[in-house]
């Protein structure tokens, strides 16, 4: 199975920004990301997490150890993070690269995933976390390479959404 | 045994590794036992203390890895068990400080009063070994080895609260276990150490 050019482009950008750690709470579109690492960057350490608030807890012990971690998850799962981003991430000034595959934007059918996915620019911008869109295939490696450099080099989350139109048109 | 006994005996048998406090009581209880660099005072981030552990010991596997977790604070995050007995890190001890109560809002019962068991959670996630231990004797045998203990101790009312800058406990944090956070003072003395 060929990956679609985006998802060849997001793991070029996780590997460009020197990240090597992955936390994944996976969904269908993060499936050609995943496959994408496990095919040609044996370099990348894939992790599961059970839930994308664990998620984040991950990803700040590995920066307490020295690493850049990288956080794949779907839109929704941004709810489930907000504790750990606001209470933990936040004030340590643990940076994170989080690549976000979008529900509920435009060409989405399940109204469920409708709210969270249309206020999560807003509930970022709420929160303070620097967010960014992945406009066209061609366009992933560099925005999601800058969106990690920018976290990396800040201090800061920087969240670089995959838009529903791109991954699952 | 109470919590800060048990605290205490953690930061001994510790030695110079890193510690991870839980918010709350554990993390009081961690100061008052003694402010060391190498103990990270999480402040928020409830739950995921084990977590946090775990990523830490991912990153460095060639050090011990402590946590210290609270039975209230673990059974907001009992998914936790499960990604630590998948990746069974080898250096990675987690103990929960398992006062059967909410101790830190006001000492409402948590389901460990009631007999949940933490340890059998741990050990169906194939965490190995976990254990429950009762005294110092046994705290100190479990110690040795990674996987997770359940610590049933009583309430031991925090007598002090470590530093509030987050900034602060991280960078100290960062440096005292070898790898300076890029870009700090601790980084400009010594050279970054990146494992693998």
């Amino acid at each position: 199975m060929t990956a679609p050019t985006w998802a060849e482009g997001v793991c070029a950008g996780v590997h460009a920004c020197g990240s090597r750690d992955v936390i994944y709470v996976p969904d269908n579109p993060l499936a050609h990301v995943l496959s994408t690492f496990e095919d040609k960057y044996r370099d990348v350490r894939l992790i599961l997490a059970t839930r994308e608030e664990e998620a984040f807890g991950i990803a700040a012990g590995l920066y307490f150890g020295g690493r850049l971690p990288t956080v794949l998850l779907q839109s929704s799962g941004v709810g489930n993070s907000l504790n750990a981003i606001t209470s933990l991430l936040m004030p340590f000034q643990v940076p994170a690269l989080m690549v976000v595959s979008m529900r509920g934007d435009v060409g989405e059918w399940n109204a469920a995933q409708a709210p969270m996915g249309r206020a999560l620019g807003a509930v970022l911008d709420a929160i303070g976390v620097q967010h960014s869109s992945v406009d066209s295939d061609a366009a992933a490696e560099i925005a999601v390479r800058i969106a990690g450099r920018t976290a990396f080099a800040t201090r800061a989350i920087h969240a670089c959404l995959l838009p529903r139109r791109m991954t699952s048109p | 045994m109470n919590r800060v006994e048990a605290t205490r005996i953690v930061v001994e048998i510790a030695d110079a590794a890193p510690i991870v406090a839980s918010l709350g009581h554990p993390a009081y209880d961690l100061y008052a036992a003694g402010d060391r660099p190498e103990n990270l005072y999480t402040w928020g981030g409830m739950g995921i203390a084990s977590s946090i552990g775990l990523g830490l010991a991912l990153a460095r596997p060639d050090l011990r890895v402590f946590v210290l977790d609270g039975d209230g604070s673990l059974l907001m995050n009992l998914g936790s068990l499960a990604t630590i007995g998948l990746l069974s890190p080898q250096n990675l001890t987690v103990v929960v400080m398992d006062n059967e109560e909410y101790a830190t809002t006001g000492g409402q019962a948590t389901p460990t009063a009631k007999g949940a068991d933490l340890a059998a959670a741990a050990r169906a996630m194939r965490i190995d070994p976990a254990v429950t231990v009762r005294s110092d004797t046994d705290l100190r045998a479990a110690l040795v080895h990674p996987g997770l203990i359940v610590a049933k101790v009583t309430e031991s009312p925090p007598t002090s609260k470590p530093p509030l800058d987050c900034v602060f406990i991280k960078q100290r944090f960062m440096a005292a276990i070898g790898n300076p956070e890029p870009g700090t003072a601790g980084a400009a003395f010594q050279p970054v150490k990146r494992p693998r």
